[in-house]
């Protein structure tokens, strides 16, 4: 038995622009089909809207589906994908996953709806690096100063997560209002409503910005919801500084000029000469809050990850554990400073704490992709 | 046995006032700007994690703002200006220099969150500049300080408040009550724990470290030597900038056990047995801390440890939820009260109380609440009314003394000391008179005359 189905795909509507939020795809579709041996598979076709995609700068593409209108959507496991999913390093028409749904056990597949959406990425190839987490408010002794280490090779978010692509995560996941804070609401430092029927709503031209006033668990959750996670703070600090070698360790054949740099485009302070080089505190640098993603894009990391300093405070998967708390408050560490704080403190090292449960207008986060998770 | 060399009834009157809330009136000064319906404005100095917390706390007020936030590192001021922001819907502004805001007349009082070496002489400042304080615990890094911080007080007609929350706890005023009624008999024996984990630090991958921008470490060091810039915490363990756990956590216990037995000031005699034991890392502060305080015939005991995971503090999400008893034998701050007809344990945190008669059954159990909010209702009333508050300057003194004398007979080779509570040195011990008042760094310098 054959059944064709034209799944809803929501890339098709929202996505049609801004590379800083989800990548434009369109002219998705899905088709049910059947193989003789295998089972019930989906056949899902789409075209990335962008040109320069490559292995060094690919897409994340993710799926999720859901059985009925009323059914919760769920992440399509990346391991029961085939196809142009997870790191795609080409654009181009015809993208093509073959979604095997056999162990679902599903009764009216036919119902089925599926998104599938896309992230723009950097590659940050395997490697060894310095690393200099040392002097900071939030500096973390259980981890003293390492003076070099090595990373396998993983995927960064190129940009923070906006609140475009976050009020999308609300309006599918957050019919409780969970993940959603009133001070998000505030315009001019994030810029999402909540409507009668949680109806999620972003305010004009909030789009490109970044995310804030999410808590350690809400930034968890949203990367849960895509199949990433948030970045250690060594890998961090190795998308901000590069590796030894700039095109990993296995080519070694592009030595990073400034592997101790003290920030992404070197060791200039981020005004120096009267440039500047990422949205710190006060309006000299064209924000008096927070900027879009992408402002600063000529003063990128090696790899190409915008904004990883300023702006917002990226957060981070490691705890902050000091002699007399020993973590028993389960701060987490943010890193790289954001639009309060000084020039200064928007560099490589400097680290601050904050409670996984607390919502901050100066905190935000970035989404990774590794071996494990891939 | 004399009344007055254990605890009775008619002694424990006349010293424990504060505790009872009969406080007595400092002076006259009527508040500046902060009237009874006037907002108090408030200054932070020292962005760290306790100054956040305290000074959001105040921000989240109808009756308070926080017009200031200070810090010598100004990367610490984002995390804070935001919560500020946040609660109260308007920024502080953020200094470098703490003098600007002392300079500024319509900052009413100040927080003072900065690290031990720092709390006398930055209250001291804030208290010539004419403003109140609320200083974080300890009081003071070293014993003479104490006795400058009250003469401020008096001079400048201030309120100072010390962090010492436990103070303002309901139940602790009913356990004192309870024992000043004379249900425990007479009270000869007090035991203290503050038992803590902590790692051993590592070594530093260099000797010193380049200072980063944005951070004012000559001011930062204070009265203290400029020593080689380290960013870890090791400076916890150095006698220059902290009085060491004893005095940096303990110091609530050492409060609350003073409270309990009627706010005797100052003890007749001091010995000291421990050392660093288990957390061999280049510490100068012991880990290992049983200090023996005699006030007569009562005898404190005061045990700290920090390498006792088994003992522990009740979980936040534990506190205040009224359960009773908590598990005392592993309860990492409890007092046990002991009288002739009676044992109390009291517990911190929120911990309760119980008493146990001379059969060994159980005769009250209460539980009880932390005090956060009632300390800082304290201290608002007391800038707009000129009462002493209940963890004033004075007990700030006697308790953080406490710590120091402990920590002194420690550095002497955990010599007992015989302490002169009129001249505030110790008889006949002049290689312990070193350490009652530190050496300070021009120009951070206390003066004699304050």
């Amino acid at each position: 038995m054959k059944r064709i189905l034209f799944a809803s795909i929501l890339a098709t509507l929202a996505c049609q622009t801004a590379s800083a939020q989800w990548l434009p795809i369109s002219n998705a579709s899905a088709k049910l089909e059947n193989s003789e041996m295998g089972g019930p598979f989906f056949k899902i076709e789409y075209e990335l809207g962008v040109k320069d995609l490559s292995p060094a700068a690919p897409a994340y593409v993710f799926a999720r589906y859901r059985e009925s209108a009323t059914a919760a959507w769920r992440l399509i496991p990346q391991q029961t994908l085939r196809g142009d999913h997870d790191i795609v390093e080409s654009a181009g028409k015809k993208k093509m996953l073959w979604w095997g749904i056999g162990s679902l056990g599903l009764t009216n597949a036919p119902q089925l709806e599926v998104r599938v959406r896309g992230i723009r990425m950097i590659r940050v190839p395997g490697g060894a690096f310095k690393m200099k987490i040392v002097p900071g408010g939030g500096y973390d002794e259980s981890k003293g100063q390492i003076e070099s280490a090595t990373l396998p090779t993983f995927w960064m978010a190129k940009y923070e997560t906006t609140v475009a692509m976050y009020c999308d995560y609300l309006n599918e996941t957050g019919k409780d209002g969970s993940g959603w804070h009133k001070h998000m609401a505030n315009p001019e430092r994030c810029g999402i409503t909540r409507n009668p029927g949680d109806a999620y709503a972003v305010a004009p031209g909030r789009e490109k910005f970044p995310i804030n006033y999410v808590s350690w668990y809400d930034a968890t959750a949203f990367l849960d919801w895509c199949g990433l996670r948030v970045p250690t703070e060594a890998e961090w600090e190795k998308t901000l500084r590069g590796g030894l070698y700039l095109d990993g360790d296995e080519a070694k054949k592009a030595p990073n000029p400034k592997p101790e740099r003290k920030y992404p485009w070197g060791d200039e302070t981020p005004d120096a000469g009267g440039v500047w080089r990422c949205n710190a505190d006060g309006d000299a640098d064209g924000f008096a809050q927070l900027a879009p993603v992408g402002s600063f894009d000529k003063f990128n990391c090696p790899y190409g990850a915008c904004d990883i300093v300023g702006n917002v405070a990226e957060l981070t998967l490691d705890w902050y554990a000091t002699s007399f708390h020993a973590g028993l408050d389960g701060y987490r560490m943010a890193r790289g400073g954001s639009f309060m704080d000084p020039p200064a403190g928007c560099d490589a090292v400097t680290g601050a704490t904050q409670l996984p449960v607390k919502r901050s207008s100066i905190t935000g986060f970035r989404g990774l992709r590794d071996a494990r998770t891939k | 046995m004399k009344p007055s060399d254990s605890i009775s009834r008619r002694q424990f009157v006349t010293t424990s006032a504060s505790v009872l809330g009969t406080f007595a009136i400092v002076s006259q000064h009527k508040a500046r700007a902060a009237g009874a319906n006037e907002k108090v404005v408030i200054g932070l100095m020292g962005c760290g994690g306790r100054g956040t917390y305290v000074a959001t706390m105040f921000a989240n007020r109808p009756d308070t703002e926080i017009a200031y936030i200070c810090d010598v590192d100004t990367r610490r001021f984002s995390r804070v200006r935001d919560a500020i922001e946040e609660a109260q819907g308007k920024p502080p502004k953020p200094v470098q220099d703490f003098r600007k805001m002392l300079e500024d007349k319509r900052v009413d009082a100040i927080i003072n969150a900065t690290p031990d070496h720092w709390h006398a002489l930055g209250s001291i400042m804030a208290c010539q500049a004419g403003k109140d304080v609320f200083v974080e615990k300890p009081m003071t890094h070293s014993a003479w300080e104490g006795r400058k911080m009250i003469e401020a007080a008096a001079k400048y007609k201030r309120v100072i408040q010390v962090g010492m929350q436990s103070r303002s706890c309901q139940y602790l005023r009913d356990a004192t009550e309870y024992i000043r009624s004379g249900k425990l008999g007479d009270v000869y024996l007090v035991r203290v724990f503050n038992m803590m984990q902590h790692p051993m630090r590592k070594k530093p991958a260099a000797e010193s470290s380049p200072v980063p921008p944005g951070f004012d470490y000559e001011t930062w060091c204070g009265p203290a030597p400029v020593v080689p810039y380290d960013p870890s915490r090791r400076w916890l363990d150095r006698w220059e900038f902290s009085c060491g756990a004893i005095a940096g956590d303990a110091v609530h216990q050492i409060d609350l056990a003073r409270a309990l037995i009627g706010d005797k000031p100052f003890p007749d005699t001091v010995s000291h047995a421990g050392g660093v034991c288990a957390l061999t890392d280049g510490r100068e502060i012991p880990d290992t801390q049983m200090v023996t305080f005699e006030f007569g015939k009562l005898t404190m005991l005061f045990e700290s440890a920090l390498w006792t995971p088994y003992m522990t503090k009740t979980p936040m999400d534990r506190r205040d939820k009224g359960q009773l008893p908590p598990n005392w034998a592993l309860n990492a701050t409890r007092i046990e009260v002991l009288g002739t007809k009676g044992f109390m344990y009291y517990g911190r945190h929120g911990d309760g109380w119980q008493v146990f008669n001379e059969k060994s059954e159980s005769v009250v159990a209460a539980p009880g609440r932390q005090a956060d909010k009632e300390h800082h209702d304290n201290f608002i009333a007391c800038i707009k009314n000129r009462q002493k508050p209940a963890a004033n300057v004075e007990q700030g003194h006697y308790s953080a003394m406490l710590c120091h004398l402990g920590n002194i007979s420690y550095r002497v080779g955990n010599k007992k000391l015989a302490f002169d509570a009129k001249t505030e040195t110790f008889k006949d011990a002049p290689e312990a008179n070193k350490f009652l008042k530190r050496t300070y760094r021009a120009p951070w310098v206390i003066p004699d005359n304050v």
